[in-house]
């Protein structure tokens, strides 16, 4: 034990033991390591020492190797980063040669009609449209029931023509 | 203080990945690491093995040492290793067990060749129990400061103070004991 060891394990001895029961304690310590001192453990044989820095050697190229591996991988992928975003540049580069296309959002529903708590009754064509619509469903439904007695295939395809004539005209206005 | 700044050079020259700078390392430190790890396993085949282990984790591990005493930080690492082989023979303890009539083969084989090899101071280590014989190497070959072996061994200060008081004072008694 050297003498900073030594002061060291006197305060902290100090710290549980009043100041004879410590320097007890340190008295043990000194002789309990003397012995260790007088015992001294074997030591490595040299071939071992080489075969180590042998060891350390094949270890550091391996580690450069990961290392150099890693650099590789990051450039590359930085690479392709960089190639994908000169791609997507030139492509809205390209598109965006012609003149800016202005974009006019506008309802097709009359201002009116939105508004109106009664639709149909705002609107003479929406009216007219909603009575067409619920006479082909109930139509519909009696096809569906076998309630007309006719042709259930034939008088759907005639109903759906109809529909197509009612929306078309609709629209038309 | 000198010598600090020649391991302060060697250390940065480890970080380079520089094999000279290792090596100047493994001759410094090759002797109190062998000797951790024998007073610890009693066997010379098991500390060379350790003791190579130990070198090439550093050189792994060289870039978390981030100052502070080498020494507490590579007896860290040393112990890290022994621990690690300690837990990799009870494995094979364990294996061995469940194969009764090979493990008495190997038990008996083994006994002859560390009898051989154990010296008197060894084999009286052997008869402290495991965790005071630690605590004592630790603090005999690292040469690192008392509150550094409390702290590596997350325990109280004085839970380690005493088990090196109590285990050197009963390893004397026993050297003092005659055969």
């Amino acid at each position: 034990m050297n003498g900073r060891g030594e002061q060291e394990f006197r305060e902290l001895f100090e710290k549980f033991l009043d100041s004879k029961e410590a320097e007890q304690a340190i008295e043990d310590i000194r002789k309990g390591e003397q012995i260790l001192i007088e015992h001294p453990a074997p030591e490595p044989d040299e071939q071992v020492v080489g075969n180590i820095k042998a060891e350390i050697a094949k270890a550091i190229l391996r580690k450069k190797a990961t290392a150099f591996r890693r650099r590789a991988y990051k450039a590359v992928a930085i690479a392709a980063a960089v190639i994908l975003l000169i791609a997507v540049g030139v492509k809205l580069f390209e598109k965006g040669n012609g003149e800016p296309v202005r974009i006019v959002a506008t309802s097709i529903i009359p201002k009116v009609v939105w508004e109106s708590g009664h639709l149909a009754d705002e609107d003479a064509d929406l009216a007219t449209l909603t009575a067409e619509v619920e006479e082909i469903e109930s139509e519909i439904l009696a096809v569906k029931f076998g309630e007309n007695g006719g042709n259930g295939f034939t008088d759907l395809t005639e109903l759906e023509v109809e529909l197509e004539e009612i929306n078309s005209s609709f629209w038309e206005g | 203080m000198a010598e600090n700044d020649d391991l302060a050079e060697i250390i940065i020259g480890c970080k380079r990945g520089d094999a000279s700078s290792f090596s100047q390392l493994v001759d410094m430190y090759a002797r109190r690491c062998y000797g951790y790890f024998y007073r610890l396993t009693g066997s010379r085949d098991v500390s060379d093995d350790l003791l190579s282990e130990l070198f090439v984790k550093l050189v792994e591990r060289i870039n978390t040492y981030k100052g502070g005493a080498f020494e507490g930080w590579l007896f860290r690492v040393a112990s890290n290793v022994f621990h690690d082989y300690l837990r990799g023979k009870q494995r094979r303890e364990r294996m061995l067990k469940a194969e009764k009539r090979q493990i008495e083969s190997q038990a008996v084989g083994a006994r002859q060749f560390d009898k051989e090899e154990i010296d008197r101071l060894q084999e009286r280590l052997g008869k402290l129990d495991e965790d005071t014989r630690e605590v004592i190497i630790l603090r005999f070959y690292s040469q690192v400061s008392f509150k550094e072996i409390a702290a590596m061994r997350s325990e109280p200060i004085g839970t380690t103070l005493s088990k090196l008081h109590r285990g050197l004072k009963k390893l004397r008694e026993l050297m003092e004991q005659k055969l």
